[in-house]
């Protein structure tokens, strides 16, 4: 189906704070330990499956490029990265489910499925929040909500996100419309890392930003009826264009990307959003799946993970080599 | 259009200003707006609203600091970010107009954590006074009223239960 390649992935996350302890922006060290020990035994000393699936993992024992690499595979945020020392995260083994500790709030529960699952997602996430909630004292209050350390986040505190691939819409230059649009509406569109970055891949994250006087329910309810129409926009931007010179630029970048010796992350980005908008639309018969895949791995921290700390051109040699094997091997699998 | 201030740049701000029921308009570009009082919002964040909030209405300094993590109320404007759970009790009234500009509500729907009896006691306490006045109501034979109260009641009750299962 069209829509399953227009929406790579659906997120949620929920906000929350303990009681007892200052916001993480105001916390000593010995609070952040505490705050990880409370968590740490509240999943794992829990009856539940959780305790047999989640693994808890201190940050100081990961090396920092596992840690950014953890960040292009959107695993963390670039934020809690950046200020890991001492923090904890509690993460299942396919990587869908993290919860960050001490990142912008205590508690943050994150879960990712690919396509368009945000019901699914978002009943994972209540599912962690109810069993920390029995062990924990949550930072609530009847007025106000879940109390968030940035008032945005105030309320339900829940972010759900959809990320979507839209170069179509790009290229005709609709996404600021889009943009200002659903802004009105109380939803945000930005690139793939969050606040502050840019499309990149032609990749953008739709999401809400109303979380005070709006259920959960009703939330995720509106985010997928915008979704839908976006995604009606993009199907009409894609059935309006110019076919050969649609075909004409899928093959170009296949033909790139095939054979470069070279490559840097810019490049795979921008080539990529092409091979991937082919593979959906029937041009390339190549897996759907896979130009996400090509997408992750070939970020430089996971390259650096995979072959060895080196120089930025270095890597884009090894980019290329990985990208070639990645996309024949994709298109033999196919045919 | 250009600013009727200066002349000299398009305008970007419209002032529409309403003293004693006479309304008064003012067409000006960003920089002649800033002389006003008036800036964009900075940027959509939390603290971009803040702050330019507070510039439109220059209120005083506020002096008050939160007993558990020392946070004044200019903190949290300058940084975006509330220090711990007890400020939204220090700060709350501050906040509210924030908040409503930020989320248009400022009453938190939605799931309420299944350990506090706080939470629950109060929606309890709001069904039982909802009960009584049902009963005088319906004494009272206005049965319209009595009805929607009775759907409010009904309302609150399915949040508990819902609240209960989870």
């Amino acid at each position: 189906m069209m829509e399953n390649n227009i929406i790579v992935s659906s997120r949620i996350r929920l906000a929350r704070n303990l009681k007892e302890l200052a916001f993480p922006s105001r916390m000593t060290k010995e609070e952040f330990q505490k705050l990880n020990l409370a968590v740490k035994s509240a999943i794992m000393e829990s009856n539940t499956p959780f305790a047999k699936t989640l693994k808890y993992i201190e940050m100081d024992s990961v090396p920092e490029t596992e840690i950014y690499a953890m960040v292009e595979r959107h695993v963390i945020s670039p934020e809690f990265a950046r200020k890991c020392a001492g923090k904890a995260i509690v993460l299942s083994e396919d990587e869908s489910i993290c919860i960050m500790l001490g990142e912008e709030d205590h508690i943050r529960i994150q879960v990712v499925k690919s396509g368009l699952s945000l019901e699914k997602c978002y009943d994972i996430a209540e599912r962690l929040d109810t069993l920390l909630c029995d062990k924990l004292h949550f930072a609530f209050n009847s007025q106000f909500g879940y109390l968030t350390a940035c008032p945005t986040n105030l309320g339900t505190g829940l972010r759900a996100s959809v990320m979507l691939h839209l170069p179509l819409l790009e290229a005709t230059k609709q996404i600021s419309l889009i943009s200002e649009s659903v802004n009105k509406i109380g939803f945000t569109v930005r690139g793939i890392y969050g606040e502050g970055t840019s499309g990149e891949a032609s990749l953008y994250q739709l999401s809400n930003q109303i979380t005070l006087g709006i259920s959960e329910k009703e939330a995720l309810g509106n985010l997928t009826t915008i979704t839908e129409q976006i995604i009606e926009k993009e199907n009409d931007a894609r059935a309006s264009a110019d076919k050969l010179a649609l075909e004409d630029s899928v093959f170009r970048s296949f033909g790139i990307l095939s054979n470069a010796r070279k490559l840097t992350s810019e490049e795979l980005m921008k080539y990529l959003s092409l091979i991937k908008l082919g593979a959906s639309m029937g041009i390339l018969d190549i897996d759907n799946n896979l130009p996400d895949k090509i997408l992750v791995m070939g970020g430089p921290n996971m390259i650096m993970r995979k072959y060895g700390i080196m120089e930025p051109v270095e890597r884009d040699i090894k980019r290329a080599e990985l990208v070639r094997d990645m996309l024949t091997k994709g298109k033999t699998n196919e045919i | 259009m250009m600013c009727e201030n200066c002349g000299k740049n398009p305008v970007t701000t419209h002032i529409k200003k309403v003293v004693n029921g006479i309304s008064t308009e003012k067409h000006l570009c960003a920089a002649c707006a800033k002389g006003y009082g008036f800036s964009p919002f900075k940027s959509n964040t939390f603290s971009g609203i803040l702050s330019s909030m507070l510039g439109e209405y220059n209120e005083p300094k506020n002096t008050k600091q939160c007993a558990c993590c020392g946070s004044t109320f200019n903190d949290i404007v300058n940084s975006g970010k509330v220090g711990c759970a007890a400020c939204y009790e220090k700060f709350g009234e501050e906040l509210l107009p924030y908040l409503k500009r930020l989320h248009g509500n400022v009453k938190h729907i939605g799931k309420v954590p299944n350990a506090s009896p706080l939470a629950v006691a109060t929606v309890n306490d709001r069904i039982n006074a909802l009960r009584a006045e049902l009963n005088l109501l319906i004494k009272n034979e206005e049965f319209e009223k009595a009805a929607t109260v009775r759907d409010e009641i009904r309302k609150l009750e399915s949040q508990v239960n819902s609240n209960d299962g989870e």
